[in-house]
C-alpha cells in the first residue's frame, strides 16, 4: 500500500486468480489480496502496487440449512451471508468480529476476509474459532495452481487439514476462491448476567468459576471501570458508566437459559448480586463486546493503538491489570480472560516492548490490531515466535508460496524486501 | 495384502546390528527390542489384515531420547514409524521392514491438571479415557470419545484427529486440542500452542492434528476439558424404512437441535448387536436411531419431547425414552458393541469409514445394499448419523481364497460412492495404508501435491511414516519448483484497471 500507480486485477473466477498469480510470478510482482478492504489496516504495511480484487467473486454457491453447511465464493459480502443464514435461524457460531468500528472503516468485509483474519468473537470459548468452522476451501497457491482443501461435510480426516492453515493466514498462503463453512442453529433465547464493581483479578476469578461450571456459559467478558463509558453503543442501557461490569452469557432454549442463568447467579453469589438482561438487550451487549466498541475509532480512545492479546484465561486478570497500570492504558476482557483488548497511550512502538515482555511471561501472544502505518512499520504486528517455530512456519509458507507473491510481508516484518 | 509399501533400503537392512547398537546407546535397557519374537506385538495395529515386522522397535522414555533417536535416523537416512497404542483402524502404525518403530508407550504420565484454565497437559501415551478419569472428581471430562477410548492414546488421537459418538456436538480431536510438543525428524523439539485458545501465527496445531505421524512425533499434548453436562437421556427409535430414519435425522437437525449423539444402525447390525448384548433392541425394524440429548434436566426434557414429536411425525414404529442411567447405557450397549457383535457372526469383517452429506443417507444405504448383492458379501451398517459418518462393516472369511480381496474391493467401492455423493473417504479413522490408494478419488494431483509440500516443510527427506496417506511420493525439490506458464502476459483477457 505505497503511493503511486496501483494496478488492480478484478477477478471473476478461480481461473482468473490462477492467471493473475502466474502473471505476478512471471513479473515478480507481489499481490495484495483484497475483498472489500475492510481489514487492510491490519498487518505489517505491504509494499505492493498490485491488487487482486475478489469482490466480484461473490456468489452463494449452495446453502443447505439441513446439512448445516454453506458454500460461498470468497468475495461474498459477509453482511449478505449473515442475513441469509439468519433467515433460516442459523449463524456462524464463532461470532466473527465486525472490525469496522474498531478500525474506522465503513464496511464489514467479505467471507474471505473473515476466514483470512480468523477473528472470532465471544462465543469462541464454547464454539471454537473460524478455523473450527471452515470445512473446505478452493484456493490458488503461490504456485498459481488452484487446489482443494477439506470437503463439504462436517466430519472429515482425509489428508492434511489445510483449512486450519488457511484460516487466520491473512492471505499469505493462498487466495481462497470458495469456502464451505459450518453453520449452526441460532439459540432461541439468551440471558446475560451482570456483576458490578469487581476489580480485574476478582472478575477473572468470577469468570473462571462460571466457565468451570456445568452451565454452558457462551460469553464471559469484563469491562473495567475506566473502559466502561456512557457513550458505548450497546452498553448504554446496562447501568451507570464508570463502574466495572462483568458479563456472562447463557444461550439455548428459553427454559434452559432461564434455568442456567438462575443457577449461575446462585453460584456467583459470593461475587455479588447479579442483574439479568435478556434477548435483544443481551445481544446488543455482546455485539458491543465482540466488536470492541469501547475502543471504537470514533470514540474517546480512537487514536490509541489497540492490541489483541490471547493468553491462558486464568492469567488474563493479572496480565490486563499489569498492562493497564504499567502503561496508563485501558483493557477489555473477553473469553473469560483469555482475550484481552488493550488500548494503550500512543508511543512510537505502541508500547510493544512492554506488551510483549508481559504477554510472553503470561504464556500468551499479542497482535497489534490497530496502529498507524508508521507505527506498524516500527514493530512486529504479529507476535514474534521462537526460532524453531518461526523457521517451521516460514517453511510452511514457502510450501504454499515460494516466490512470496501473496500479501508479501503482511505477517512478518522484514519479509517485505 | 494388496497394498505396496516403499521398497526396503537394503543398505539400511545390512547395517541393522549397528543401528540397534546405536539406538541402545540412546535408549538403554529394555527400550530397544530387536528379537523377532518380542517384536510380534508390534507387527500390526487395529487394521489386522496387514502385518509387517519392523526392523527394530525403540521405546524412548523422554523427549530428549525421542529427539536423539530421530536425529540419528535422520542422519542415517532411516525410516521411522511412530506408534501410540496401536489401535489405528487404517494401518497408520503399520511398520516397515527397514524402519524403526518408535513406540510412545512409556509416555504415560499426566503432567498437569489445570482446572482454572480448563486444560490437561499430558504425555502422549496416556489413554483417552484416563484423561477423563483424572478430572472426573471435579466434574470435568475430555469430550472426544473414540470407541477405543479405553486403549487408544491421546498422542494417537491427535495424530489421527479421532472422533467418536459425541463429536457431533463437541467436535473432533482438532477442536479440543490447544497445544503440543512435537519432535521433528531432525530431532528439533518444537512447542506449538499451549493453554491459550489460539496459537500465534499459522495454525500448525491444526495441521499436526490428523497428520497421521507424517509430520513429527508428538511428545506432549495440551487438551481442553469440559464440565460434564448435568444430565443425559436417550431415545431409541425404530423405523420400518431406512428413508424414514434418514428423514428423522434431517428434521431434528433442521429444527435446530444438535444432539449429544445421534447414531443409526441397520437391520443386520441391530440383530448382531441384540444377539450379543441383549439391549432390548426391536428386531422387526429396518433402522434404529439412538438419539442422546444432554444438558440441564429442564433442557433435556424439553428437547426429548421435541425429538419424540419429530420421530413420530416421521413414522417411527417403536420409540423408547430412557428413564434411568441404567436404561440409557443399555440403549448404548448394543451400539458400542456393534463391532465385536458383528465379529461374532462372521469370521472377519472390514470396517469402512466414509462420510456423506446427511441427506444422502438413504441413497448411500441403497447403493451399499446393491454392492453387497453384487459382491455376494454381507454388510452391516452403523452410522454416526448426525454427521453423516458411515461405518459399513463388510463381512467376509479370510480363509476363503480371494474373499479378502473381494471385501477390499467392495469397501473401496463404498468409499467411491461416498465421494460421489459429495462426501469424503474417511470421517475419523484416517487414510493410513487402507485408503491411501483411493486418495485420487477425492483429490487431484495438484491437491495432493499441495498437501505433500506441507510434508516437505516438516520432513523433506520423507523419512517419517512413508507409505501412508499418499499413493505416490514426490521429491520435495520437484514439488518446490514454480512453473510459469507461457511467459509474461499470457492472459490478455484478464481485466486490468
Amino acid at each position: 500500500m505505497t503511493g503511486g500507480h496501483v494496478e488492480t486485477s478484478k477477478i471473476r473466477d478461480a481461473g482468473d486468480v490462477e492467471q493473475a498469480v502466474r502473471a505476478a510470478i512471471a513479473s515478480e510482482q507481489p499481490l495484495e489480496i483484497v475483498g472489500h478492504g475492510s481489514k487492510r489496516l491490519i498487518g505489517q504495511p505491504m509494499t505492493t502496487n498490485a491488487l487482486l480484487d475478489l469482490s466480484e467473486l461473490n456468489a452463494v454457491v449452495a446453502y443447505e440449512p439441513n446439512e448445516l453447511i454453506i458454500t460461498v465464493q470468497a468475495g461474498a459480502p459477509l453482511a449478505d451471508v449473515l442475513s441469509l443464514i439468519d433467515s433460516k435461524n442459523q449463524q456462524f457460531a464463532f461470532e466473527p468480529i465486525n472490525t469496522s468500528a474498531l478500525l474506522g472503516t465503513p464496511d464489514i468485509g467479505t467471507i474471505g476476509g473473515m476466514i483470512g483474519a480468523g477473528l472470532a468473537g465471544p462465543r469462541r470459548i464454547r464454539a471454537g474459532g473460524a478455523r473450527d468452522h471452515l470445512l473446505g476451501a478452493h484456493a490458488v497457491s503461490g504456485f498459481g495452481d488452484s487446489f482443494k482443501a477439506g470437503g463439504k461435510v462436517v466430519k472429515n480426516v482425509t489428508g492434511y487439514d489445510l483449512c486450519k492453515l488457511l484460516a487466520g493466514s491473512w492471505g499469505t498462503l493462498a487466495v481462497m476462491t470458495e469456502v464451505t463453512l459450518k453453520v449452526m442453529p441460532r439459540p432461541e433465547s439468551e440471558r446475560t448476567l451482570l456483576l458490578r464493581g469487581l476489580d480485574d483479578a476478582t472478575a477473572n476469578r468470577a469468570m473462571t468459576a462460571a466457565l468451570g461450571s456445568p452451565f454452558d456459559v457462551s460469553g464471559a467478558a469484563h469491562l473495567p471501570a475506566s473502559a466502561f463509558r456512557a457513550d458505548i453503543s450497546g452498553l448504554a442501557d446496562i447501568g451507570p458508566a464508570g463502574q466495572a461490569i462483568t458479563l456472562l452469557r447463557l444461550e439455548g432454549i428459553t427454559a434452559s437459559a432461564v434455568h442456567r442463568a438462575a443457577a449461575l447467579a446462585a453460584l456467583l453469589a459470593p461475587f455479588g448480586a447479579a442483574d439479568t438482561v435478556q434477548d435483544t438487550g443481551s445481544a446488543a451487549i455482546w455485539r458491543s463486546i465482540r466488536d470492541v466498541k469501547p475502543f471504537a475509532a470514533a470514540g474517546a480512545l480512537g487514536a490509541w493503538p489497540v492490541w489483541r492479546i490471547v493468553c491462558p484465561p486464568a492469567a488474563g486478570g493479572a496480565l490486563g491489570q499489569a498492562l493497564s497500570r504499567g502503561t496508563g492504558g485501558d483493557v477489555v476482557y473477553d473469553w473469560g480472560g483469555g482475550l484481552i483488548w488493550a488500548a494503550l497511550p500512543p508511543k512510537p512502538d505502541a508500547q510493544a516492548a512492554v506488551v510483549r515482555a508481559q504477554v510472553d511471561a503470561a504464556g500468551g501472544h499479542a497482535t497489534l490490531i490497530r496502529a498507524s502505518e508508521q507505527v506498524r512499520r516500527n514493530v512486529d504486528v504479529f507476535h514474534p515466535q521462537p526460532g524453531g517455530l518461526a523457521r517451521l512456519s516460514e517453511r510452511v509458507r514457502h510450501g504454499f508460496d515460494p516466490k512470496n507473491i501473496l500479501n508479501r510481508g503482511r505477517m512478518t516484518r522484514g519479509a517485505a524486501t | 495384502m494388496t497394498i505396496r509399501m516403499p521398497a526396503s533400503d537394503q543398505a539400511v537392512l545390512a547395517r541393522r546390528d549397528d543401528i540397534v547398537a546405536a539406538l541402545r546407546a540412546i535408549v538403554p535397557g529394555e527400550g530397544v527390542i530387536d528379537s523377532a519374537a518380542e517384536m510380534v506385538p508390534y507387527e500390526s495395529d487395529g487394521l489386522m489384515a496387514y502385518r509387517q515386522p519392523p526392523m527394530v522397535v525403540v521405546l524412548p522414555g523422554t523427549t530428549e531420547q525421542v529427539s536423539q533417536v530421530l536425529k540419528y535416523c535422520f542422519e542415517q537416512g532411516i525410516k521411522v514409524v511412530p506408534r501410540g497404542s496401536g489401535t489405528s483402524l487404517s494401518g497408520g502404525a503399520l511398520p516397515l521392514a527397514d524402519g524403526v518403530l518408535l513406540g510412545l508407550g512409556k509416555f504415560k504420565r499426566i503432567r498437569e491438571i489445570d482446572f482454572d484454565n480448563r486444560v490437561v497437559v499430558t504425555e502422549p501415551g496416556v489413554t483417552n479415557l484416563a484423561i477423563s478419569q483424572a478430572v472426573a472428581h471435579a466434574g470435568f471430562y475430555y469430550a472426544p470419545d473414540p470407541s477405543s477410548q479405553i486403549a487408544c492414546s491421546i498422542g494417537g488421537n491427535v495424530a489421527e484427529n479421532s472422533g467418536g459418538v459425541h463429536c457431533l456436538k463437541y467436535g473432533m480431536t482438532t477442536n479440543n486440542v490447544l497445544g503440543c510438543e512435537i519432535v521433528l525428524i531432525t530431532g528439533e523439539i518444537i512447542k506449538v500452542g499451549g493453554k491459550s485458545a489460539e496459537t500465534s501465527g499459522y495454525d500448525l496445531m491444526g495441521i499436526i492434528t490428523g497428520s497421521e505421524g507424517l509430520l513429527g512425533v508428538i511428545t506432549e499434548v495440551t487438551v481442553r476439558i469440559l464440565q460434564k453436562p448435568e444430565t443425559a437421556r436417550a431415545l431409541m427409535v425404530g423405523f420400518a424404512e431406512v428413508e424414514a430414519a434418514g428423514e428423522c435425522v434431517a428434521r431434528i437437525i433442521g429444527a435446530g437441535i444438535i444432539p449429544g449423539g445421534m447414531e443409526m444402525m441397520d437391520r443386520p447390525a441391530i440383530h448382531a448387536a441384540e444377539a450379543f448384548v441383549h439391549a432390548g433392541y426391536p428386531l422387526d425394524v429396518e433402522a434404529l436411531l439412538i438419539i442422546e440429548l444432554d444438558g440441564p434436566g429442564i433442557e433435556v426434557d424439553e428437547l426429548i419431547s421435541r425429538v419424540e414429536a419429530i420421530a413420530r411425525g416421521c413414522g417411527s414404529t417403536t420409540l423408547q425414552i430412557s428413564t434411568s442411567e441404567v436404561e440409557r447405557n443399555l440403549f448404548w450397549a448394543g451400539r458400542k458393541a456393534a463391532f465385536p457383535a458383528v465379529g461374532r457372526i462372521s469370521p472377519d469383517y472390514l470396517c469402512m469409514d466414509g462420510t456423506i452429506p446427511r441427506g444422502k443417507l438413504p441413497e448411500a444405504l441403497a447403493r451399499i445394499r446393491g454392492l453387497s448383492e453384487r459382491y455376494g458379501l454381507r454388510v452391516a451398517n452403523v452410522f454416526h448419523a448426525g454427521d453423516g459418518n458411515l461405518h459399513p462393516l463388510i463381512l467376509y472369511d479370510a480363509n476363503k481364497p480371494g474373499e479378502m480381496d473381494k471385501a477390499e474391493a467392495f469397501g473401496a467401492d463404498i468409499l467411491r460412492v461416498c465421494v460421489e455423493l459429495g462426501g469424503v473417504l474417511t470421517g475419523e479413522h484416517g487414510v493410513g495404508v487402507e485408503k491411501r490408494d483411493l486418495m485420487p478419488e477425492m483429490f487431484s494431483e495438484i491437491d495432493l501435491n499441495q498437501q505433500q509440500r506441507l510434508k516437505c516443510a516438516f520432513d523433506a527427506q520423507g523419512l517419517l511414516n512413508p507409505g501412508k496417506v499418499f499413493p505416490t511420493l514426490h521429491r520435495c525439490a520437484e514439488l518446490g519448483r514454480v512453473h510459469v506458464h507461457g511467459g509474461k502476459l499470457a492472459f490478455p483477457d484478464l481485466p486490468r484497471f
